[in-house]
């Protein structure tokens, strides 16, 4: 059972042999608790507040589906947000109006963020999974100029 | 109601997450994208119920869930009856004074695809509107069953290639048309009926918050590109959706009271429809010489179907 979803990178419990049972034994009907503690609305709680319990998918991560990564250029971001609403996987990190980053045990590098971004150079590129992301911002392309017709 | 402000896309930001990440869908995938600005629109509390499909089975993989919300599954087609039942339950503990909180506002929701709900959980569905829940139904529309391999449903178009209605030197692809839900739910007399896709988040979010908001049934089919059936490219899924809104093979449209029609989104360039089907595998054949009359048939009824729509938005019928 172990790395059932996940890497080692966010703290996924290991569920010990003991509690684990076959397909053909399991319980019909199973409740997972999202949280440890109560919560009374999590549509008012920010994720960093929230007491996930181990059962939440976000303990768990998916990085080892990418093969390649967004990077993102703060320097150049408008915090238009559209990669936000468009992402998939829950893992454009935003607070305030603001664009903070990448949630990189969450993404799984379909690369839609890159596409809806709107600025020029874009402030979101795929780079290949092992670049390293000073690396990666060093080769950011120029801002390309309008073709007059 | 709490709602999120959507005025632009920097304040409906703020709102706070509740549909987590590390699920099991494929990359690039429009469910999620759809599921997370339904849950983003409203601060209520929601009540959700999800039919059998590619959401049910990837967001909640056991020991995990992606839900921060309650979140219940029974069956392929009963998604719309578990939420009716937890919606008359509701209403009876609020009558009866046992709920705890009795004040906080609780929104029941009702997830299905497009093969639990216009093939398999269609009756269970037409039943639910019928008895008139307060509750809104969902469908996540990729126009095939692709949660078991991409067999065709009633919601599959004309001349798609699927693994059930395969084209080859014999076939097209599927021969029939596809169903008209929003029609039929209209028909029911439900008092909001939408069809809405994710690139026009703005027209969604305010379709869901309006469903939401309004008591009684309400439908709403969205638009969800399916970047394993409809083969394209993971990072593409914004852009074929626009390719569908913009061709027209999916306008953007609400029904209020099963008679007022309203038009959401008219493209100022309408392209046609060779470029939508061209920017997908499941089409591939069509473009052969002996297949092409299917993408000028294709091109006539979407043509026929548009000036329909705008034929009643005129006539306030």
């Amino acid at each position: 059972m172990k790395g059932v979803l996940a890497t080692d990178k966010r703290g996924v419990r290991e569920l010990g042999a003991e509690d684990l049972v076959g397909w053909d034994e399991v319980t019909q009907g199973v409740v997972l608790n999202s949280f440890d503690l109560e919560v009374e609305n999590p549509a008012l709680v920010p994720p960093e507040e929230r007491p996930y319990s181990d059962f939440n998918s976000y303990t768990a991560t998916v990085a080892s589906w990418r093969v390649i990564k967004p990077v993102y250029n703060r320097d150049i971001c408008i915090d238009c947000q559209n990669c936000w609403v468009w992402c998939p996987d829950t893992s454009i990190i935003s607070r305030d109006k603001q664009m903070l980053g990448i949630d990189y045990d969450h993404c799984k590098g379909c690369g839609v963020c890159v596409e809806v971004c709107p600025t020029n150079p874009k402030s979101l590129l795929m780079f290949a999974e092992a670049e390293d992301p000073d690396a990666a911002l060093s080769q950011w392309p120029e801002k390309k100029k309008k073709e007059k017709k | 109601m709490a709602i999120t402000s959507v005025k632009n896309l920097k304040e409906f930001s703020t709102a706070n997450e509740r549909f987590e990440g590390a699920h099991l869908l494929c990359p690039g995938c429009a469910h999620s994208m759809i599921v997370r600005e339904l849950m983003n629109a409203t601060d209520d509390n929601l009540v959700i119920a999800t039919n059998t499909g590619c959401l049910e089975v990837s967001t909640a993989v056991y020991p995990y869930t992606s839900w921060d919300t309650s979140w219940i599954h029974i069956g392929f087609e009963n998604a719309a009856t578990a939420a009716s039942g937890a919606e008359a339950m509701y209403k009876a503990r609020k009558r009866k004074g046992t709920l705890k909180d009795p004040d906080a506002p609780v929104k029941f929701v009702a997830f299905g695809g497009d093969g639990s709900t216009y093939d398999i959980g269609f009756q269970w569905l037409s039943g639910a509107v019928e008895r008139g829940h307060d509750f809104t139904y969902i469908c996540l529309d990729n126009e095939n069953y692709a949660n078991t391999g991409g067999q065709r449903s009633s919601a599959t178009p004309v001349g798609a290639h699927t693994s059930t209605a395969q084209a080859g030197r014999v076939s097209y692809g599927k021969k029939q048309k596809k169903k008209d839900m929003v029609a039929i739910m209209a028909a029911h007399g439900a008092p909001y009926v939408a069809q809405l896709a994710p690139n026009k988040w703005k027209s969604m979010a305010k379709g869901f918050q309006k469903a939401l908001e309004t008591e009684g049934p309400c439908f709403i089919n969205t638009v969800s590109a399916c970047t394993t059936e409809w083969k394209f490219d993971p990072k593409d899924t914004i852009h074929i959706t626009d390719l569908a809104t913009d061709s027209l093979m999916f306008p953007i449209y609400e029904i209020i009271n099963g008679r007022e029609l309203n038009i959401l989104y008219r493209p100022k360039n309408v392209i046609p429809v060779e470029e939508y089907l061209a920017a997908q595998g499941r089409y591939k054949h069509l473009f052969k010489p002996e297949n092409r009359h299917v993408i000028e048939q294709i091109q006539k009824d979407v043509d026929e179907f548009w000036e329909y729509l705008q034929r009643r938005e005129e006539a306030k019928v």
